[in-house]
């Protein structure tokens, strides 16, 4: 039986906290009322848990928690709470609401789930893994820290709804879905991995990738200038791909191996193996 | 022969004897391409020339073929097994035959084709498939990283080669092996033809040699210096007579063996059952006198199939 600890905002804060501390499975070792005593970075500041939530346990599994993984249940929105499961390696974390910036900060495991909105950098430089948006996304979503060379290198990050601007900027590894539109810059210095978006791309889509698979599911208004229109019997990979998302979001979910997609290979401006598979502008039938 | 009591299957002589078997390391692989004969035409470019480790490297065989719903990418496929005597050379042998005989194939894409999760043998090590492969794309490969798995999509002249980046190995079982003793070649022929059959029905399992069958059945050693096999006098049925090794009586005129490698020791134990069944169906009545085993006093190989153990149950009676 799972042990599920639940976090109920007691009192929202006026400043931002750094919940990096907040994992399932730490929690889950712990007491009660040894959690209450935690302290939790707040800038310069500090602040106790028992200020800022109710924490009550429970040994039956959450209704959202699958086998036997420790969960932890944050209730209401925490938008004030920044780096939610950062370096999380296993375990279920819940948030029911919209959560602070840099959510998933290099997360190497486990499921973190948003169920509101998320702010910057949510699964910036996410090593592992599985988290969702079930809303909106902001900026540098599965990117890197300023100064850092590589975003997100393994895992999926879903997001619902819209994501900001950067999304997978410099993303190595791993799957990013968006379900609505993304800002400029989408896939931008891509060094590998698969970005799908299901609704519109921003400006500057693709800029300076390397290598990697941006999926889209509409036909952009335009096509980056330094990417060539091409690229044919790519069936395979395209069926190897398909498959493997077939239990993800739709409309990802709904493609077909038969329907191959139109492909444009660059960026050329940077010697780029990369790759535009446009999903709305279908290719060769097989 | 043994002196114990020996059973018989339709009147076919079952020797209380058994087959030794070896540990060897073996992967599966899995062939794909646009049609089930493009696939099958690599499967068997892969598996040319892999008879025995003895001067091929390996040995391999189709293990089966696959229909789309079972491969990873959909299409039409076939599996192949691979066995060698050590990691090291089971690498080197599916990164040539692999290079050679799949890459150059129309078509085609390759896949591991063992589940760690699943399989039943134990668990060796990793290969390289499309690890060293990929550099044949001088520098236009990709590399793509689904769920878990890591792929090569290679630019090639029909499209992409796309290959898994290695494959797991398993400690598996080699040298399995059945003696068909016959009255005279069709009847050895038709009695090694039926247990081929109902032995390659079964999964896990290849039989390496031409059609399944060998008829160069070897022994340890020579008397020439240098040659670590020679021919298994005590079987040839010219040598009657004059070998002192001879097992064979005058109503004896054509021997064939069936050599069996599979994943694990209950995969050629069932072969070998199946085996014994098919050919002693045919029976005395059809020219087959004897089903023996080659063994080498039980002191090399880790593995014993008792043709008695193997037979129980098969409806023989003891004699």
């Amino acid at each position: 039986m799972s042990v599920v600890t639940t976090l109920r905002v007691k009192t929202a804060p006026g400043f931002r906290v750094d919940a990096s501390a907040l994992l399932p499975a730490p929690l889950a070792a712990r007491a009660v009322a040894e959690i209450e005593r935690m302290v939790l970075p707040a800038g310069n500041d500090r602040c106790v848990i028992a200020d800022l939530f109710d924490v009550a346990r429970s040994g039956d599994p959450a209704p959202d928690a699958q086998g036997a993984e420790p969960a932890l249940v944050i209730e209401d929105a925490v938008p004030w709470l920044d780096r939610l499961g950062a370096h999380m390696t296993q375990g279920h974390l819940i948030v029911r609401g919209t959560a602070g910036d840099q959510s998933g900060f290099q997360m190497a495991g486990g499921v973190l789930r948003i169920d509101g909105d998320a702010g910057h950098f949510t699964a910036c430089e996410m090593r592992g893994g599985r988290l969702t948006v079930a809303g909106h996304c902001g900026d540098f979503a599965a990117g890197a820290l300023a100064g850092d060379m590589e975003g997100m290198t393994g895992g999926t990050l879903t997001i619902h709804g819209n994501a900001g601007a950067r999304l997978a900027d410099r993303m190595r590894r791993g799957l990013v879905l968006v379900g609505g539109d993304a800002g400029d810059f989408a896939a931008s210095r891509l060094v590998a991995g698969t970005v799908g978006i299901a609704g519109r791309v921003g400006a500057h889509y693709a800029y300076g990738m390397r290598r990697g698979t941006l999926l889209l599911a509409q036909r952009p208004t335009y096509l980056p200038p330094t990417f060539a229109d091409g690229g044919r019997g790519f069936d395979v990979f395209w069926s190897l791909l398909v498959r493997s998302l077939a239990g993800e979001i739709a409309p990802f979910s709904q493609w077909r191996a038969a329907a191959l997609p139109h492909r444009y290979a660059g960026d050329a401006a940077v010697d780029g193996r990369g790759e535009i598979l446009v999903v709305g502008e279908p290719g060769r039938q097989r | 022969m043994s002196d114990t009591p020996t059973l018989q299957i339709n009147g076919t002589t079952i020797d209380a004897t058994f087959a030794e078997a070896f540990p060897m390391k073996a992967t599966r692989l899995v062939i794909t391409a646009h049609t089930p004969a493009w696939a099958m035409q690599a499967a068997h470019s892969l598996t040319g020339f892999a008879t025995s480790v003895i001067g091929c490297g390996c040995e391999a065989g189709v293990e089966r073929t696959l229909e789309n719903e079972e491969t990873p990418d959909g299409r039409p496929g076939v599996a192949v097994l691979l066995f060698a005597v050590s990691s090291k050379e089971l690498a080197r042998q599916i990164e040539r035959r692999v290079g050679q005989c799949v890459l150059t194939c129309p078509t085609t894409a390759v896949y591991r084709g063992i589940d760690p999760q699943t399989s039943r043998a134990p668990l060796s090590d990793l290969a390289p498939l499309g690890k060293n492969l990929r550099f044949f794309g001088d520098g236009w490969q990709i590399s793509k990283m689904l769920g878990d798995t890591r792929y090569w999509r290679v630019p090639v002249m029909d499209g992409e080669f796309v290959c898994e980046e290695t494959a797991p190995t398993v400690k598996a079982v080699g040298g399995g092996n059945l003696i068909l003793l016959a009255r005279d070649m069709d009847a050895a022929l038709a009695a090694a033809e039926a247990a081929v059959a109902a032995m390659r029905r079964l999964p896990n399992v290849i039989l390496p040699f031409p059609g399944g069958v060998v008829r160069s059945g070897s022994k340890v050693g020579s008397k020439y210096q240098g040659a670590s096999a020679s021919t298994n006098d005590a079987f040839c049925p010219t040598l009657t007579g004059l070998s002192p090794r001879s097992e064979l009586g005058a109503d004896v005129g054509c021997v064939l063996e069936i050599v069996i490698d599979g994943l694990t020791e209950a995969d050629v134990g069932a072969a070998m059952t199946a085996g014994i069944l098919a050919a002693a169906g045919r029976g005395h009545a059809g020219g087959l006198l004897r089903i023996s085993a080659g063994n080498y006093g039980g002191k090399l190989g880790p593995y014993h199939f008792h043709l008695h153990e193997l037979a129980a149950g098969l409806g023989g009676s003891s004699a």
